[in-house]
């Protein structure tokens, strides 16, 4: 359904991306891992466009998004979830739940208030429905953002480090949502430094670094036999730590 | 119903025939000659004028000034369309052929004033000399002394200034104010540059009138009135002096003749200015940031924000009196516009720019990731702009459009180059009236104050209210 093809990406002199290739399918969950600096973030915010690629294709739909004057439309259809949850702070969770839906006309404001508390009530948040974001502890404020992209209907979802930002004790939160969505048959793709969680949740891990993919395969396969030295240095510091 | 029509138009006639039953009496002079006739705030005024107001109530009529060139008085009055003249008007015996002279009602005496530790002894050892702008003396050092350097002052007392900062060698005047206006290191020549002496014209043989002017004028002399006219005339009132008690400064600069009203003006005036101009500012600034906006985030209106761009530019970067006086004298050089009209459209124009960078700095105040999330959902600029950003922003941006208008209020000030009477030009009327400069300044000053410091209580009362608002 998603189809990257030799995606470059440049900031200034600076290549971040240098030739991407990768397929996604209906319902694969693709953990995304690699060194800081790698370029994994880039890599998801060009699949939404957030960043434009320097060269390459995005194929969504049999639609090459690169090409696109717009991107709203392809922005409903892959949902992002971001490291800082960007919640809008002015306004109360049910409000930042049911915003673009309503704006777009997607649902009517009736219709989005019950889907909006039909969701929260299904992870027990609906007593903060009410709240505004600086009340929310980090586990609570990623999990609305969660609900915030599901509103949209996404085919896909893009997690951009989606626990980085929160405290330990509050990761399970996420996670368990996150397992939720997979279990739903959610496509999703994730970029984050749980080696643990990636392995246990991804179905396939891609290894990204200085802007290239060194090694991919189904992720028990690439985290116990690592091929390159490359991943296998990577992975060695990751245990040490 | 025609009854109500015939006994309306009845009483219309009746009306108009109130207003004709006073005869005129047509006064022609050339306005541009302090103290004897002159503009001030729109209408003529001077010694001749009030000389001929008395006339024209010692015959009960209603005095008609009519301002014409100089050359055309004598001509005027001998061809009746006006019925006497007075401009200054020197005997000689040329005039005394055409016209009929009355007596005398002025002395006008041209006197040099100099430094006491200088050695001049005369006109011709002076390279720099100050004068009111077109005074007697002024006109009187052009013509006969081409080679003299001549400070035009706007005031005799701005003159005086000159000379005590040495700025100039001495400074010429009329007689009468002179030895009201120097100080102890001051001393007057003996010798009088000129000696002029002024009359009235009638028409000749017009016997009637010559006698009531004649019998008017020699009464004001013998009275005295006439050298208070003069006084009055030059901004010196004896009632006015500066070691007055603060009561009296403040009687003198605030409730004698009214003199109150031109705070009232001003004040208005600063506030209307300010008003209009912060509305035309957020107009304007709202649309220049907007577009350059739109140009960072989506590419569009690339012109448009290159313009918007220059404007901030240009504004930021020049005087805002240059600015002012451009638009007035410039722009609107050819059209009757309304001068606060024109204060209020330059201060907006002004203003706007600087609300342009507040609005773009309370724009990027806001983080990055609330546009991204905007966009990840699917929106496009103008919803993310209006539902997210701008609501966040307006908290920085509100407070800050209220330190703009703090600023305003005081910048209005300048509005007195191209003759706005706002506070600042007030205080400076009434000081040029009373020669009292402290009072209304400190005054105006306290005003200004009051102002800017009730302004600066509501700006922190929305500050928090905002803040409150949040939670």
């Amino acid at each position: 359904m998603l189809e990257v093809r030799n995606l470059r990406k440049s900031f200034g002199n600076k290549k971040v991306l240098n030739g991407i290739d990768f397929v996604v399918n209906k319902g694969d969950i693709i953990g995304i891992i690699g060194p800081s600096g790698c370029g994994k973030s880039t890599l998801l915010r060009c699949i939404n466009m957030l960043e434009k690629p320097t060269s390459g294709e995005i194929v969504f739909a049999g639609n090459n998004l690169v090409d696109d004057e717009s991107h709203t439309e392809t922005r409903r259809r892959i949902g992002m979830v971001f490291q800082q949850f960007n919640l809008f702070n002015h306004m109360t969770v049910l409000d930042n739940i049911i915003l673009s839906p309503v704006l777009l006309g997607i649902l009517k404001k009736e219709e989005a208030i019950n889907q909006a508390k039909k969701l929260l009530k299904e992870i027990d948040l609906e007593e903060i429905i009410n709240s505004y974001p600086h009340q929310l502890s980090g586990g609570q404020k990623q999990r609305v953002a969660i609900i915030r992209t599901l509103m949209m209907k996404p085919e896909i979802i893009l997690f951009d480090e989606p626990t980085s930002a929160l405290d330990p004790e509050m990761i399970g939160e996420v996670t368990n949502l996150m397992r939720k969505l997979a279990n739903e048959g959610m496509t999703m793709l994730v970029v984050s430094h749980e080696m643990n969680f990636i392995k246990n949740f991804c179905n396939r891990v891609i290894f990204l670094s200085e802007g290239k993919i060194r090694e991919q395969g189904p992720s028990k396969e690439l985290f116990n036999n690592p091929k390159t030295d490359k991943l296998k240095s990577f992975l060695s510091k990751i245990n040490n730590y | 119903m025609k009854k109500k029509i015939i006994i309306l138009v009845l009483f219309l006639l009746l009306l108009c025939g109130c207003g004709e039953k006073k005869e005129k009496l047509i006064l022609a002079t050339e306005a541009g000659f302090a103290p004897y006739e002159y503009y001030s705030n729109g209408e003529i005024v001077g010694v001749d004028i009030d000389i001929a107001k008395r006339i024209a109530k010692e015959l009960n009529m209603e005095l008609v000034i009519k301002d014409v060139a100089f050359d055309s008085i004598i001509s005027e009055v001998k061809t009746e369309k006006s019925d006497i003249g007075a401009a200054g008007i020197s005997f000689t015996e040329e005039r005394q052929k055409e016209v009929d002279f009355t007596d005398s009602y002025s002395e006008s005496k041209q006197i040099l004033i100099v430094n006491s530790s200088s050695s001049i002894n005369g006109i011709n050892e002076i390279n720099k000399v100050a004068v009111q702008l077109g005074s007697v003396a002024d006109s009187f050092i052009t013509e006969q002394y081409p080679s003299i350097n001549i400070i035009r002052e706007k005031k005799f007392l701005a003159a005086i200034e000159d000379l005590k900062d040495n700025k100039v060698d001495a400074v010429v005047m009329d007689e009468l104010p002179a030895t009201k206006l120097i100080t102890k290191n001051m001393l007057i020549l003996s010798d009088p540059l000129v000696v002029d002496s002024y009359g009235m014209i009638v028409k000749k043989g017009n016997k009637e009138l010559l006698s009531v002017a004649n019998k008017v004028i020699n009464e004001l002399k013998s009275t005295g009135e006439i050298d208070q006219y003069l006084l009055n005339h030059m901004g010196i009132n004896e009632t006015n002096k500066s070691n007055s008690s603060i009561k009296d400064r403040f009687y003198n600069s605030v409730i004698y003749d009214g003199r109150y009203k031109y705070i009232i003006q001003g004040l208005t005036n600063t506030i209307l200015i300010a008003l209009g101009a912060v509305l035309i500012g957020i107009l304007l600034g709202t649309i220049s940031a907007i577009t350059r906006n739109i140009n960072e985030n989506t590419g569009k209106l690339k012109i448009i924000s290159k313009l918007s761009k220059a404007y901030v530019d240009i504004i930021r970067g020049t005087p805002s009196t240059l600015q002012l006086m451009i638009i007035y004298y410039v722009i609107f050089k050819q059209t009757n516009i309304n001068i606060v009209l024109v204060g209020i459209l330059a201060f907006g124009i002004n203003s706007g720019a600087y609300v342009s960078e507040i609005i773009r700095a309370g724009i990027s105040s806001i983080d990055k990731g609330q546009w991204e999330a905007g966009y990840a959902l699917g929106l496009s600029y103008f919803p993310i702009m209006n539902k997210i950003i701008l609501p966040q922003a307006i908290k920085n941006i509100l407070p800050a459009l209220g330190n703009e208008f703090i600023t305003l209020v005081k910048e209005t000030s300048i509005g007195a180059y191209i003759g706005i009477v706002e506070l600042t030009k007030a205080s400076d009327i009434i000081a040029s009236r009373t020669y009292d400069y402290f009072f209304p300044l400190i005054l105006i000053a306290i005003i200004y104050l009051v102002i800017t410091i009730c302004l600066s209580k509501l700006i922190s009362l929305m500050e928090k209210r905002l803040n409150n608002a949040r939670s």
